[in-house]
């Protein structure tokens, strides 16, 4: 499909070209004609100044050099004649034919004509040409001729002109399409970069900025937003009460079956059971979580500020198990992601570090060319490489030794993927043990320019 | 030691208070967030734990007043929600430890204990003195490796005395930590298990400072 550009750029350059083609036709034709017209006027004028002196010397036409005194008509070949043909056939001519004579230049009609003629001596020449009967009723053929050459030269000229004129009137035309285009698409390659980068003013674009013909349109995306807004947060509600719903039950029927194992009956086979419920919940929890991202909502998020959240909460907890938390984060960090989601990312990344590292673990936080890089590490055993596609699968634990879901890593994986980005397992340069490695999407416009 | 129990679902609530209650704590229970409000902004509890879940007013809000208020009792927060948000956005408010359902119940009285004891700025959860040895973690005592008999109130008087050793703790406050919240409060039973204590633990442990209170030296 054509963009907006284009589609303005070909009808401008097509009108323009169209427009150009027949102002250059129109005008060339008038101007043609008016030329030729005058040309025709002065010949026949000249024509009628022959006859006049003709009738002068009717009885000595020998005279008639003498009478039409224009230089021209002496210089041979320069393109004005005459010729005066007598009653019997004797013939006289203008100096300037040097001898030669008109072409059909001793007949003619009783009317004035007018035509063009070719002759090797004299070339292209338009004739005018009439039989005269004078008072004695004896009948003259006087024609008068002018070479066409200066009117064809002055024509191509005319066509030369008319170009350059139109090409610029062209030039302009083209140069306002551009222009104009500019002018309109404006406001849509505005409201492009707007929807792209609201994150960074937050929430609803104003119509009132825009002109009335995009205004509804950004009615519509401010409802479109809100709506998908609405729909991730009701969902998520929906999540936590389901949870809550679920897991008060589940803790309730624990409870009672430990008591009853207390009083040594065996409870083995329900407490089974109700692990694989509780199992079975946590997997479908956080499939639903992870179906339900704020992707939509394309909100920014102050990184530094989750990681010194999950500094003080991680590093009570380390502290706790008498284990380390270094933290390194840059000040300032933004992210293209829901609070949500870059929280739950970073909490199943830390609570699997802490579950698994002997002393140490260490999160850094850093601007990288692509993102924002974040690198959780600890100095546990590791995951062994060809375990680590495995460990990133929901629902797969690869050690049962540690209490937990073991859908950590899954769980942030899923959530990263809906971001396009990625979560790469690898192994600790510095602490020995996992490292994980996440570049989250930083700022910047997705998809392409319009138009 | 007196724990507010806040939380809405009851045959839960019943549970980890029969467990509490066996480890020698006193329990008082509310079912929703306003009166969890109330209760843990006007008595004196050592430790309130916070299910966030709470019906008319949400967990989180209710621990913002109570810190804004200037109550520093340690929270242990109990929740249903698995995002870590929750969880930090609790801890953020004020909590100092907190617990996802469903949990076991050991654990939970674990956390208690542990969170008794920071709050106590004991990190040792056996208490020695003299011939004594009384384990806070279930209310046990020995006298020269001998297991004592103690009733709960006997041994909510100890811990009480013993989470406080070093300070002089007045007959009302004691009380204030050792009833129910609709106990009956007679500040003179209060000397008969002071006496009875005495008479199972040795003359030496608990000193009377006449008019102003008791108080066990800091081991």
């Amino acid at each position: 499909m054509l963009s907006l550009r284009q589609r303005a750029w070909i009808s401008g350059g097509v009108s323009a070209l169209v427009s150009m083609a027949v102002g250059i036709l129109l005008l060339y034709t008038f101007l043609n004609e008016r030329e030729s017209d005058r040309f025709d006027r002065a010949l026949t004028e000249r024509h009628t100044q022959v006859v006049v002196a003709l009738s002068y010397a009717v009885d000595d036409p020998a005279r008639l050099a003498e009478l039409l005194f224009d230089p021209q008509y002496q210089t041979p070949f320069s393109g004005r004649y005459w010729q005066v043909t007598s009653p019997d056939g004797q013939s006289f001519a203008s100096g300037s034919l040097l001898g030669a004579s008109l072409p059909g230049g001793d007949t003619a009609q009783a009317v004035l004509e007018l035509r063009d003629a070719t002759d090797p001596d004299i070339e292209e020449v338009r004739i005018a040409a009439q039989r005269i009967t004078l008072e004695d009723g004896n009948a003259w053929v006087v024609a008068v001729a002018e070479s066409l050459a200066q009117l064809k030269t002055d024509r191509r000229n005319l066509r030369q002109s008319l170009g350059a004129a139109f090409a610029l009137v062209a030039a302009i035309g083209l140069a306002s399409v551009l222009f104009q285009t500019a002018a309109i698409i404006r406001p849509l390659d505005r409201l492009r970069r707007d929807v792209a980068q609201r994150w960074d003013h937050d929430e609803a674009l104003s119509a009132a900025e825009y002109p009335e013909e995009v205004a509804p349109l950004v009615g519509d995306i401010n409802t479109l937003l809100a709506r998908n807004r609405e729909i991730v947060s009701r969902s998520r509600r929906q999540a936590a009460d389901l949870a809550h719903a679920l897991k008060t039950p589940s803790a309730i029927l624990r409870n009672e079956l430990s008591v009853l194992a207390e009083r040594s009956q065996d409870m083995g086979k329900a407490l089974d059971a109700l692990d694989r419920v509780d199992a079975q919940l946590a997997r479908s929890l956080a499939r639903l979580r992870t179906a339900n991202t704020g992707e939509t909502v394309q909100a920014k998020t102050d990184l530094s500020h989750s990681v010194h959240r999950f500094q003080r909460l991680f590093g009570m907890m380390a502290d706790r198990e008498g284990k380390t938390l270094t933290v390194a984060c840059e000040p300032g960090l933004a992210v293209r992601m829901d609070a949500q989601d870059l929280e739950e990312v970073l909490g199943n990344l830390l609570d699997n570090a802490l579950k698994w590292c002997r002393t140490r673990l260490s999160l850094t936080a850093q601007k990288r060319k692509g993102g924002i890089e974040v690198v959780v590490e600890d100095d546990g055993p590791g995951i062994p490489e060809s375990d680590r596609a495995e460990a990133m699968r929901s629902g797969t634990r690869l050690d049962t030794s540690k209490p937990g879901t073991g859908l950590g890593l899954a769980i942030a994986s899923d959530l990263l993927q809906a971001y396009g980005a990625v979560l790469v397992l690898e192994d600790s340069p510095g602490l020995g043990g996992l490292a994980v490695r996440v570049t989250l999407p930083s700022q910047g416009v997705r998809g392409p320019r319009m138009g | 030691m007196r724990i507010l129990l806040a939380e809405d679902e009851l045959v839960l609530c019943d549970q980890i208070k029969k467990v509490l209650v066996a480890e020698g704590r006193i329990v008082d229970v509310a079912n929703d967030g306003q009166e969890a409000c109330f209760l843990g902004t006007t008595e004196p509890y050592d430790m309130i734990i916070l299910d966030l879940g709470l019906p008319v007013r949400d967990g989180i809000s209710v621990l913002r007043e109570w810190r804004s208020a200037g109550v520093a009792t340690p929270v242990l927060i109990l929740t249903a929600r698995d995002g870590w948000s929750d969880r930090v956005d609790g801890l953020d408010a004020g909590a100092d430890d907190y617990l996802t359902k469903p949990f076991h119940l050991p654990e939970l009285a674990a956390r208690v204990r542990a969170t008794l004891r920071r709050s106590s700025g004991r990190s040792n959860p056996l208490f020695q003195q003299g011939g004594l040895v009384f384990d806070t973690r279930h209310g046990r005592a020995t006298v020269n490796g001998v297991p004592v008999d103690l009733t709960s109130q006997e041994v909510a008087v100890l811990s009480y005395l013993i989470h406080n050793s070093g300070r002089l703790i007045s007959r009302t406050e004691l009380s204030e930590h050792i009833y129910e919240y609709d106990g009956d409060r007679d500040s003179n039973t209060i000397a008969v298990f002071i006496n009875r204590l005495r008479k199972k633990l040795g003359p030496d442990l608990i000193q009377t400072v006449r008019g102003r209170g008791y108080m066990i030296d800091a081991p």
